[in-house]
């Protein structure tokens, strides 16, 4: 049983290509020159029914686009989805009212009135019984702090505020399946982590599947062990997030302390701290046991272990060289 | 000289900008000719019922038709993009980086921003107003063709400084676009003669929102209906606006602030 | 259908507040909607002035009723759906409408008429003070003010449906201005928002004839002026009938394709 099955799935865009010049803007005008892009490019994965998986990925990845298509508004130009058994562009109001997008940088409140009254306009669209509408809108509220913010007009809400309501409203009709594109966006540290913390209780007590992009590493961490890379449309990497670090860390950081100070420690790696006899070392992933050795070996040493680096740190060496 | 070199200056720059749409052109091509046709439709089926409609002949109402988006086609082309520019930065703030500039920011202000293909209306209504002179003929002399170039001149400042005093009030108010619809609602009564009205409507077009001074007046001046007199008075009117203008916009960018709403 | 109806309450409720959140604005853009008919009332009762009180058989009183029963149709039948659809494409709302399990056009059409129960008494206000400026020749049969009010609903949703199919020219292009202002002009002509149908030339009469815009305004107002004999209201209320099937059917398909268009290409 899966909630979310990929097979494959291709989309390519085709863009006229625009050259200067009068002439070739006319010629355009009768036979335009097109070149295809493929945005996504033949990518397979499963996700399980509850399960809260990162999808990480360089801007223009492919990443939305891969989104827009498991949630309905783009057709693949090949290959196979299905959402919660359902083909999604096909845009089944079965299907419909059982997902829920919310991109971080749009919004769906209207903009002058109080978010309540979008609530409110969702649950005559969704359907939503009353009883069930008041337990859900309550348990948001609770959980989001929302009562103060609510009955404001979303224009004067700050971004931290509106971005709760939109979620609010997205998880109303209390969806199955959670597409999150960048949900904590320029949202300062303590409503990012907040959010963080509401997702993961909305997952634990709906059993919702959740499929989450974010810029932040820390929102990653913190919500998904498993997590999907891909870059240029292509799958890079599908599983552990630890797995992760290990697969594509180059190198590790070996911190040591010292008994006494000691010179010419760049010998054996480069140099990322010395602190009063707290060292850390960068030394490549094949060198670690020999540099690992050698300091003991040749060097007092009180205290040694052997780290992967951050994994922010992993996964922009995986996004800036598209390191396989 | 200055002005003048700045004014070249912003022009290039908007030419240049205007040339890498080159298919705008065409469009506001096809845009501009429904608009005639519109206008000059509308005219043929009322004058064909009549022969006269307020006392004008078919000709000399081409004409004022002409006036019409000769004057319409500047504003839109240079007084509103440059308007609507003013507001924008006064909201946003960056009116700052005009202020602080050392050339009178009424003047640079007014440069700020040109719709370089809007010029195709003012073309096609120097275009109809050539075909209704033709068809005029004889009838115009050197004296009207005098007093229709001092009233269009007039006309055009008296609309300038309307423009910028309602610009201005943005100094005060946030949400000003919605008064400039004011103007371009009421712009289309210039498309007939003033004469026509009602009192009560001629009065709010000739003083309220001065749309007569621009449209009416000029033509007026063209088919040898008006004499000095009344060319002086749109020049005393013209004056006094631009004056008055002055000072609302001296009043008014002392009471700028920065971007604080 | 009881889900329906309630999508549609807290729809125009939302819309009503957007409203009188702008209701100055509101205020502004009704002048241009009194403006244009006022500009033709006077444009025509000058001509029936200079040609011995009559023109085509209708006097300085006829016209006036006839272009204040207009400004009052228009106001009802009129939609910003054209503008609209373009800015939500180009924005991105379009999306989150598409992701809702319910048909967009419902929220338009509750939006249209939540927005109009604010601005329609202004509007009568305005009438009634061009009424008494204007003093209109105002003389219908019982019968026919009857007929006008189902005629004016079909109107409007002939209008409606029309503008709306046309909105979707924003699915293709991004040049929304050009395609709306040939609709306007065309509109302007042969609904009879310039003149009185009756008026027009002879080959514009016929086209005015066998295109649906006549339908739209110049029918409804017609039939409350008291202007036509039962036969041809009946013809009108077939014709409008007619027309909104059709125009319906054009629209299914073309949303379809637009749907299409849009989840090939995306925003």
């Amino acid at each position: 049983m899966t909630a979310i099955r990929v097979r494959e799935l291709r989309k390519q865009y085709r863009v006229s290509e625009r050259e200067a010049g009068l002439w070739s803007s006319v010629k355009s005008l009768v036979r335009r020159k097109t070149r295809t892009v493929s945005a996504v490019d033949g990518i397979s994965f499963d996700i399980a029914p509850g399960e809260i998986v990162g999808f990480l990925g360089p801007n223009g990845a492919g990443k939305t686009t891969t989104l827009k298509m498991l949630s309905g508004l783009l057709h693949p130009s090949s290959g196979e989805i299905e959402v919660l058994g359902q083909v999604p562009w096909k845009r089944h109001a079965d299907f419909l009212g059982r997902m829920s997008l919310v991109m971080g940088q749009r919004n769906q409140l209207v903009w002058d009135i109080p978010a309540v009254e979008t609530f409110e306009l969702n649950r005559a669209i969704y359907r939503i019984p009353m009883a069930q509408y008041r337990e859900t809108l309550d348990e948001l509220v609770d959980l989001l702090d929302l009562k103060a913010v609510m009955g404001a007009p979303v224009r004067n809400l700050s971004l931290g505020e509106r971005m709760k309501c939109e979620l609010t409203a997205a998880l109303l009709h209390r969806p199955k399946v959670v597409f999150l594109d960048e949900p904590t966006i320029g949202l300062d540290v303590t409503m990012q982590r907040r959010l963080r913390d509401f997702i993961s209780q909305y997952r634990r007590v709906h059993g919702a599947t959740v499929l989450l992009t974010s810029h932040y590493m820390a929102d990653v961490e913190a919500l998904c062990r498993r997590v999907i890379v891909i870059h240029r449309g292509r799958l890079l990497f599908d599983g552990d997030l630890g797995a992760l670090v290990g697969r594509f860390a180059a190198h590790k950081l070996i911190s040591i302390h010292l008994a006494t100070p000691c010179a010419g420690l760049a010998q054996y790696g480069e140099l990322v701290s010395d602190e009063e006899g707290h060292v850390t070392l960068r030394v490549p992933k094949a060198e670690t046991p020999r540099v690992t050795a050698r300091l003991l070996a040749e060097l007092p040493i009180t205290d040694l272990t052997v780290e992967d680096p951050p994994i922010d740190e992993v996964i922009s060496r995986v996004f800036t060289e598209g390191a396989v | 000289m200055r002005i003048l070199r700045l004014l070249a200056i912003h022009l290039r720059l908007a030419l240049s900008g205007a040339l890498a749409y080159r298919a705008d052109f065409l469009i506001h091509l096809f845009e501009s000719l429904l608009e005639f046709g519109t206008g000059l439709g509308g005219l043929a089926l009322v004058f064909s019922h009549t022969q006269t409609l307020g006392g004008w002949s078919a000709p000399e109402v081409v004409a004022l038709t002409g006036v019409f988006f000769i004057v319409g086609g500047a504003v839109r082309f240079a007084v509103q993009p440059a308007m609507e520019s003013l507001i924008e930065s006064v909201r946003d703030g960056t009116l700052d980086f005009t202020l602080v500039k050392p050339v009178d920011s009424q003047v640079l202000v007014g440069l700020k921003r040109f719709e370089i293909w809007k010029l195709v209306d003012v073309l096609m209504g120097l275009a109809v107003l050539a075909v209704a002179l033709w068809k005029l003929g004889a009838a115009v002399g050197l004296g009207d063709a005098l007093r229709f170039a001092v009233a269009l001149a007039a006309g055009g400042a008296i609309v300038y400084s309307f423009w910028l005093m309602l610009a201005t009030l943005s100094f005060w108010f946030v949400r000003v676009e919605n008064i400039l619809v004011i103007f371009q609602s009421l712009y289309e009564a210039g498309r007939w003669p003033v004469n026509l009205y009602p009192g009560w409507l001629r009065f709010l077009l000739t003083f309220l929102v001065p749309v007569a001074f621009a449209t009416t007046v000029p033509a007026e001046a063209l088919s040898g209906r008006i004499g000095w007199e009344k060319i002086l008075l749109s020049l005393g009117v013209a004056a006094g606006m631009l004056v008055l203008s002055r000072l609302f916009w001296k009043i008014g960018s002392r009471h700028y602030s920065g971007a604080s709403a | 259908m009881n889900g329906l109806l309630g999508v549609y309450l807290q729809q125009w409720k939302i819309s009503l507040a957007e409203t009188f959140q702008y209701r100055a604005a509101m205020a502004i853009w009704l002048i241009g909607h009194v403006l244009e008919p006022l500009l033709y009332l006077v444009v025509w009762s000058a001509v029936a002035g200079a040609n011995g009180g009559r023109v085509g058989g209708m006097g300085r009183g006829d016209f006036a009723a006839y272009f204040i029963a207009l400004l009052l149709v228009n106001h009802v039948t009129y939609t910003w759906i054209m503008w609209e659809m373009e800015h939500r494409i180009r924005h991105g709302a379009l999306s989150f409408a598409l992701l809702k399990p319910l048909h967009p056009v419902h929220a338009d059409i509750a939006a249209n008429l939540a927005s109009k129960l604010i601005t329609f008494p202004v509007i009568l206000l305005a009438a009634g003070a061009l009424a008494l400026l204007f003093k209109p020749a105002f003389h219908p049969s019982s019968w026919s003010v009857l007929a006008f009010l189902p005629s004016l609903l079909l109107a409007f949703l002939l209008r409606f449906a029309l503008e709306w199919v046309l909105a979707l020219a924003a699915f293709w292009t991004t040049r929304i201005g050009a395609v709306n202002q040939a609709y306007f002009v065309t509109a302007l002509f042969f609904s009879g928002q310039i003149a009185p149908l009756a008026l027009l030339p002879s080959p514009m009469a016929f086209l005015s004839k066998i295109l649906p815009f006549r339908w739209t305004a110049g029918f409804p107002v017609d039939l409350l002026l008291g202007r036509l004999d039962p036969h041809e209201a009946l013809h009108g209320f077939l014709a409008q009938g007619a027309w909104i099937l059709g125009i319906l059917l054009v629209a299914r398909v073309l949303w379809r394709a637009a749907l299409r268009r849009y989840s090939a290409v995306g925003s």
